[in-house]
């Protein structure tokens, strides 16, 4: 059933048909409507779940990991300010292979204060143990909220699990949805029956203190855990597909890659906008293509490898800095690719939620072909902004 | 370099005596570092603190592993720690303890030196805070540092945190301590089984290290696996209670941290299972009718 929804909505009405049991939360632009739509399909009884008015986002965190280790299936959403105030709370749930799924909606990390989309946030949690997966449109919003409570729930990845949408280029921006029906993600996603859970009558010791002779191979398990989930990641994708009729390609998608002689790897909805911006620049005869990145946690090192062999440079899109020069994504494809000698090139664009035009756009891909003749480019280039030269 | 490895039980000071030893080598112009290392620490654990000593700059920021010198500051940790593990062939062991060296078994024979630092604890600083005593006894068991600059140290680091008082009297346990040493020879009878520690590999480890009740080698795991804890060992007072002052307010109850004191019905009695009692005092000092008193478990 296509529904013209906005990406918040459509990411609410995932969590609807997941059947999340619990969902504590805590307002906070640009995702308040995501909870808002859930705290109205509970009140409706639309939706079977305990619905928690929290008062803090440290609280939402405590109170998620508490419920899922109780054996629930937890749901909630934050973003910005509130995701780093419950940074806390991520390091405690991962540890304890809690399968929680939880949205960030990208906003401005403060300060300066700004709602905009920005992935500065969620970059800021890429260590907390949580699982991210980055979107481009709200059908894709949906439907990873349903994959990650798969993936999440997977025996060999017991992860939690962040979809990242961004903040109003997508959460509030209504585009036709196609809302799977009930019956078909029931037979998609089982019921989570988790081993141990917090139980009187079973009692079991959770989050203990734990000495030095044991917390690395805590470490080594959860480690252990994000490279098994590489895997998962792909085999749910492709049964997803087959069920849905929707592909994402799993860790990575591209597009226009077969004979690309320069990629410029993507990340969340600038990915949309930079297809169109592909099928053009391929009309004017350059091989260009994307290498869509969607999950960062994992980090795609292999795909990665596998679809730049046979491109001359590579460009990098980056919605957040990291202060020691380029972006988040820069530095990770940097690390994945270390040995291979071609040149990669840094674009930093939309940060603070400026937007990411096609002629930005453009020019990354020409300044990455610029690198690929062998021209000389700088290495970080800031786009769209005053006092910079590209 | 100079490495001393000290075994005591938490309040007994020897983090102190660690830092003091160093403050009384760098007195006599060495270099010197002091660390402990905290495990699930509480009143009466068996802790570990490390000295290192030597004419020049130290670089080495890892455990002592081959002392040249073990300071016991409680000799019932003998009965569950090989407190000679490691210590070099020609080192000493300075130990807290009433009997004579030759008369003490460390499962080796090695040069060792006692003396009743409780007592001379006990008499100076009217508590058995042993740490100042045993490192009298360590400067005349060694003769690493001159017992001269140890009291300097002990006045300096104990004056500066509790009164120049305090200080003296800290001063003059450790050198009352330093006269009644007796050095010798342990006796090497004993064999001390290595204690058996649950290691799984991170494939065995329970996932998210979340535990169940369950039992290894090593002994019980997850709830319940507490039982096997006693720590009746650790107390140097144990608590008598005067039934005929007691009000039952429950107060020794409440804060009781080991949980030991047990109401047996609702009208209420308490018994202290002194299997778990540490032997803190706690319960005696927060009593309002002084229906608590502390005694002498050991000698």
């Amino acid at each position: 059933m296509k529904k013209v929804i906005t990406g918040d909505h459509a990411v609410a009405i995932g969590a609807k048909l997941s059947r999340a049991e619990v969902v504590p939360a805590y307002p906070i632009t640009p995702q308040t409507l995501i909870i808002e739509h859930i705290a109205d399909f509970v009140n409706d009884g639309e939706m079977d779940a305990k619905f928690l008015t929290m008062e803090s986002e440290h609280s939402v965190m405590s109170a998620a990991t508490a419920a899922s280790a109780a054996g629930a299936r937890v749901f909630t959403a934050t973003s910005s300010q509130g995701l780093a105030f419950m940074h806390e709370m991520l390091y405690a749930t991962a540890p304890l292979r809690l399968p929680i799924v939880m949205v960030n909606a990208n906003r401005t990390l403060g300060g300066p204060p700004g709602i905009w989309c920005e992935h500065n946030d969620s970059m800021g949690a890429r260590d907390s143990g949580w699982l991210q997966v980055y979107v481009e449109d709200n059908q894709e919003a949906l439907d990873m909220v349903i994959q990650s409570y798969r993936i999440a729930e997977d025996k060999r990845v017991l992860l939690p699990v962040m979809p990242c949408i961004d903040g109003f280029v997508l959460t509030h921006t209504v585009e036709p949805v196609d809302v799977p029906q009930q019956q078909d993600v029931d037979s998609f996603l089982p019921p989570y029956m988790p081993d141990i859970t917090l139980d009187p009558a079973k009692p079991a010791l959770f989050n203990t203190l734990m000495l030095p002779e044991y917390i690395m191979e805590l470490r080594r398990q959860t480690a252990g855990a994000f490279e098994s989930a590489k895997k998962v990641i792909s085999e749910i994708n492709d049964e997803f597909a087959k069920k849905f009729g929707r592909d994402y390609g799993g860790m990575i998608d591209t597009y226009r890659m077969e004979d690309a002689e320069v990629a410029l790897i993507t990340i969340g909805t600038v990915t949309s906008t930079s297809r169109e911006v592909v099928d053009e620049l391929r009309k004017e005869g350059e091989k260009v293509g994307i290498v869509k990145l969607r999950f960062f946690r994992p980090f795609p090192a292999e795909d990665l490898k596998r679809v730049l062999s046979g491109v001359g440079a590579i460009g990098v899109f980056d919605r957040s800095i990291s202060y020691h020069g380029g972006g988040h994504v820069f530095n990770e494809v940097c690390s994945a690719l270390y040995g291979i000698t071609k040149p990669i090139i840094n674009h930093l664009a939309g940060i603070g939620g400026r937007d990411v035009t096609k002629e930005v756009i453009i020019k990354m891909f020409d300044l990455t072909l610029k690198a690929a003749k062998g021209e000389k480019v700088k290495e970080i280039n800031w786009h769209n902004t005053r006092g910079e030269t590209v | 370099m100079f490495e001393v490895r000290f075994h005591g039980r938490g309040g007994q000071g020897a983090v102190m005596a660690a830092q003091t030893l160093a403050e009384a080598a760098v007195i006599e112009g060495n270099y010197a570092v002091a660390f402990p290392f905290f495990g699930a620490e509480r009143r009466g654990a068996p802790v570990l603190a490390f000295t290192r000593i030597d004419a020049k700059k130290i670089y080495s920021k890892t455990q002592v592993y081959a002392p040249d010198c073990v300071v016991v500051l409680d000799d019932s940790l003998l009965d569950t720690i090989d407190v000679v593990a490691g210590l070099k062939p020609q080192g000493t062991v300075v130990i807290n303890s009433k009997e004579k060296p030759e008369d003490i078994d460390l499962g080796k024979e090695i040069r060792t030196a006692s003396v009743n630092a409780t007592s001379v604890a006990l008499e100076i600083l009217k508590a058995p805070i042993t740490n100042t005593a045993i490192l009298g006894s360590f400067a005349k068991a060694t003769g690493i540092i001159k017992i001269e600059s140890l009291e300097e140290a002990i006045k300096s680091r104990f004056g500066e945190k509790l009164g120049e008082k305090v200080g003296e009297r800290n001063a003059l346990a450790a050198r009352t301590a330093y006269e009644n040493t007796v050095i010798g020879k342990s006796r090497g009878i004993k064999k001390l089984e290595p204690r058996k520690q649950w290691l799984p590999t991170y494939q065995e480890m329970p996932v998210g290290g979340v535990l169940v009740e369950g039992i290894t080698e090593a002994g019980l795991i997850g709830p319940g696996s507490f039982i096997e804890n006693k720590v009746y060992g650790w107390a140097t007072f144990r608590p008598v209670r005067d039934r005929e002052k007691c009000t039952m307010c429950l107060l020794c109850w409440f804060y009781c941290p080991e949980g030991t004191i047990v109401r047996i019905s609702d009208k209420g009695d308490l018994m202290t299972n002194y299997d778990y009692c540490k032997g803190c005092g706690v319960c005696a000092n927060e009593c309002p009718v002084d229906a608590i008193k502390m005694v002498r478990a050991r000698v």
